[in-house]
């Protein structure tokens, strides 16, 4: 076994994405000798083809099995499956697991949005006696969200609506404006009570520091060389770089997380792939946030003494209360929308605005029959036209050309995002049965949706049909069972939950601080620790919590206390 | 971009007209015999063996490491075809002019599922053409004047009245039209007809719509009974 070079470092963080990429600024920025071991491969943000166009790539962009979300998809040898690192499915259950294998991980082709946890979110059980509080409340984690989000950039404005909480004053970038069809849905939205109002997008609309404002072009999924779009490649990486304490080691798959004779962690074990010799990283602290699904992986492969419940698991909820956000979909064509006038609807090529949840006040009076909240993103507008979406055309010729022109800008889509309950039979566990390529056993996935999230569908569907009829708007999606409408576990990309926090030390893997309550020198920065997972797009908690853990870490570094 | 992708249809010389005539005669003789293109036509082609992109592709220069598989005939039938789907109309040019033929073989030459499938249906549904223009008109696809092209695709390519007995053909008609438009309306001609102005960087504030497109959309609104409410 050879010691990694350098050494030894204050803190070694295993993954480059949001949980890791902050707790790597804050530290170094605090004065600790940090080591940043990823997975995959050095990415540069350059990489991004941000004005390749579709034309020019094979089968114009099309996903195919190599590249799921299209040639230009930002993501590194990953997606769903990955022929050298498989994982397993529990028999009865259906799980999806995107993964990529580069520095920044899922932050270089993320949507962006962000929008904050409000004070229900860390107090779900409170409010209706299911899953679990956080250890923490809104009011603590507020400050927080403030410097995460004037740190990354956020825009959207400030709308004092219930449970969708303000931020500070001057945190916001200013929000794009919302174009004819938004207003569109807007209007319908307000006969029937539905808000339509500005969305919240890691996104710069001004210019705050070396990164660039947004040039209302290039899909965002691409990759953001000039750092409007929010990502680590471009900005908590080399920030923390550029304070001369940041050693990042890419190609390097850890596997287990070291303890010394006291029951502390003294580092972690990784993989070095170009050469496959295991190799040892050393360090005062330890930070995981390699994602929900591999922290927990490498705390049930890490099993010290023999213990096979793995590590930081003597409460046993290592993999348990895996979640993910609901997903379903309703698209409709808006024959009142035709032959609106043409005009660059690119803008921030994602959400201007959307429609956060609205039911509150009638889901605490029990009018409701599903316990949590979703919100609605919107789709629509005059977009690049792209490869696909032709089979509902009819003809040829002059004809098939008036058919196009007529439908360009009339299409809308409505995409629900709902929080889920943590349940029984959703966790991963490790299969015994099965390593990867490397020889690391692999995890093994169960998943189930309970009658809650199905019962959120239903209503989902009900009322954006509702809202479609009211706008003339032709339903263009199926209409069937939830069970059928219901995205597969993992497939939206939210999956938290597998080593989540509390207040007690036999329900939960991590103390308020992301601190595992059974090795005093190691913490989860990732989605991993959730308590829940509310509707709201996960990865600006992820940093905000992080920041937050990485400042009480860097505090006990600096005093000496570990 | 350094460079596009965009391939036109092979220059054909003409020793290889003179061979593509000889073929269409076999084709024509036997016909004459009475063959006919019954189901066992439509079983697929010899599948696809080339290397996909991967997935580390370098996205900065864009390249389709699978070789092309189209034959001369088959691309000859596929851009007639394409040229009937989207022909040339006033400043639009026809699909054959912007590179569509060229992507329908690169799509069904391509080592994956969905490609694959696709394959399994234009191969030969590119040979029904031809056999029937042949059984209809005695010649090829490509080589039938454009009367005779309408008659054939009047009978497949609309969902309300399709010609009982061609649903596969109808099948074959659907899926080029969808991959013919998908490849046009992705090109510089594509945009410009249907009249998307995006894909250009710009500075400052985004734009918003234009104070037409809100007069519209106001008038749009209000005669609907709605509220409109700007911003």
């Amino acid at each position: 076994m050879v010691t990694t070079r350098d050494g030894p470092f204050d803190a070694v963080v295993v993954g480059s994405g949001a949980g890791g990429a902050m707790a790597a600024y804050v530290l170094t920025r605090a004065g600790a000798k940090v080591l940043m071991l990823e997975a995959g491969r050095d990415y540069d943000p350059e990489e991004a083809p941000m004005l390749n166009l579709a034309r020019d790539a094979p089968l114009r962009g099309s996903g195919t099995p190599d590249k799921p979300f299209g040639f230009y998809d930002a993501t590194v040898d990953g997606g769903w499956e990955m022929p050298d690192e498989p994982y397993s499915v529990a028999e009865g259950s259906a799980f999806m697991w995107w993964r990529s294998r580069m520095l920044g991980g899922r932050t270089n082709h993320w949507a962006r949005n962000s929008f904050r946890m409000g004070p229900y979110d860390f107090k779900p059980f409170t409010r209706d006696g299911l899953g679990v509080d956080w250890p923490i409340s809104y009011d603590e984690m507020a400050p927080w969200y403030d410097r995460t989000e004037k740190l990354v950039g956020v825009y959207g404005a400030n709308l004092g609506l219930e449970n969708h909480p303000d931020s500070g004053p001057g945190v916001l970038q200013p929000a794009p404006k919302l174009r004819a069809w938004e207003l569109f849905l807007k209007a319908g939205g307000a006969a029937l009570d539905i808000p339509v109002v500005p969305a919240r997008r890691a996104i710069l609309t001004t210019k705050i520091d070396e990164r660039q404002p947004c040039y209302w072009a290039s899909p965002c999924g691409r990759g953001c060389s000039i750092g409007a779009a929010f990502q680590t490649t471009t900005s908590l990486i080399p920030w923390a770089k550029a304070t001369g304490n940041l050693t990042v080691l890419t190609g390097a798959m850890v596997y287990e997380v070291m303890l010394d004779s006291s029951g502390k962690a003294s580092g972690v074990r990784y993989i070095d792939k170009a050469s496959g010799s295991h190799r040892e990283a050393k360090g005062r602290v330890v930070v995981l946030a390699a994602s929900t699904g591999e922290t927990a992986r490498i705390l049930l492969n890490s099993q010290p003494n023999g213990r096979s419940e793995g590590l930081a698991n003597s409460s046993g909820q290592v993999g348990r209360n895996l979640m993910d956000t609901v997903g379903s979909n309703v698209s409709a064509y808006c024959p009142a929308l035709e032959g609106r006038p043409v005009y660059n609807e690119d803008g921030a090529m994602g959400l201007h605005a959307y429609i956060p949840f609205w039911l509150y006040k009638e889901q605490a009076a029990g009018r409701l029959d599903f316990p949590r909240g979703y919100h609605v993103e919107i789709g629509g507008g005059f977009g690049e036209p792209g490869v696909g979406g032709y089979e509902g055309f009819d003809g040829y010729g002059s004809g098939l050309r008036q058919q196009v022109r007529q439908r360009y800008g009339a299409r809308i889509r409505l995409t629900q995002r709902g929080e889920m309950i943590p349940n029984e039979k959703s966790f991963c566990a490790i299969d015994p049965d099965r390593k990867d390529k490397l020889g690391i056993p692999v995890l093994k996935f169960s998943f189930a949706w309970s009658d809650h999230e199905l019962k959120q569908v239903t209503h989902f569907q009900t009322a954006m049909r509702a809202l479609m009829d009211r706008l003339g708007g032709e339903l263009t999606s199926e209409a069937a069972a939830p069970e059928k409408l219901i995205s597969v576990g993992g497939e939206i990309i939210h999956e938290v939950g597998t080593a989540r926090m509390g207040m007690k030390a036999d329900q939960s893997v991590t103390d308020r601080f992301n601190r595992t309550w059974d090795v005093d020198n190691l913490y989860l920065t990732d989605g991993s620790i959730f308590c829940s997972k509310a509707h709201k797009n996960p990865t600006i908690s992820i940093l905000a919590l992080s920041m937050r853990a990485s400042d009480h870490i860097a505090t006990r570094l600096k005093t000496g206390e570990i | 971009m350094k460079h596009t992708l965009i391939r036109t249809l092979p220059v054909i010389d003409r020793r290889a007209t003179l061979r593509w005539l000889a073929g269409a005669l076999a084709v024509g003789q036997l016909a004459a015999c009475g063959e006919t293109f019954g189901e066992s036509a439509w079983l697929a082609p010899t599948p696809i063996t080339g290397n996909g992109t991967g997935r580390d592709p370098n996205l900065l220069e864009p390249a389709a490491p699978w070789p092309l598989t189209l034959t001369q005939a088959e691309l000859l039938a596929t851009k007639a075809l394409v040229d009937l789907i989207l022909p040339a109309e006033g400043d639009a040019p026809a699909a054959s002019e912007v590179g569509v033929p060229a992507f329908i073989d690169e799509w069904v030459s391509a080592p994956y599922p969905t490609q694959q499938e696709h394959r399994a249906l234009i191969v030969p549904g590119l040979a029904w053409l031809d056999a029937e223009a042949i059984a209809r008109g005695g010649k090829r696809f490509a080589l039938l004047d454009a009367a005779a092209m309408k008659a054939i695709a009047n009978d497949i390519a609309f969902g309300g009245r399709l010609k009982a007995g061609l649903e596969k053909p109808a099948e074959f008609f659907s899926r080029m039209r969808a991959l013919t438009m998908g490849a046009y309306y992705t090109t510089p001609a594509g945009w410009n007809d249907i009249g998307y102005p995006g894909a250009k960087p710009g500075t400052g504030p985004y734009a918003g719509p234009t104070r037409e497109a809100i007069a519209h959309m106001r008038a749009l609104v209000e005669g609907m009974g709605l509220d409109f409410v700007e911003a």
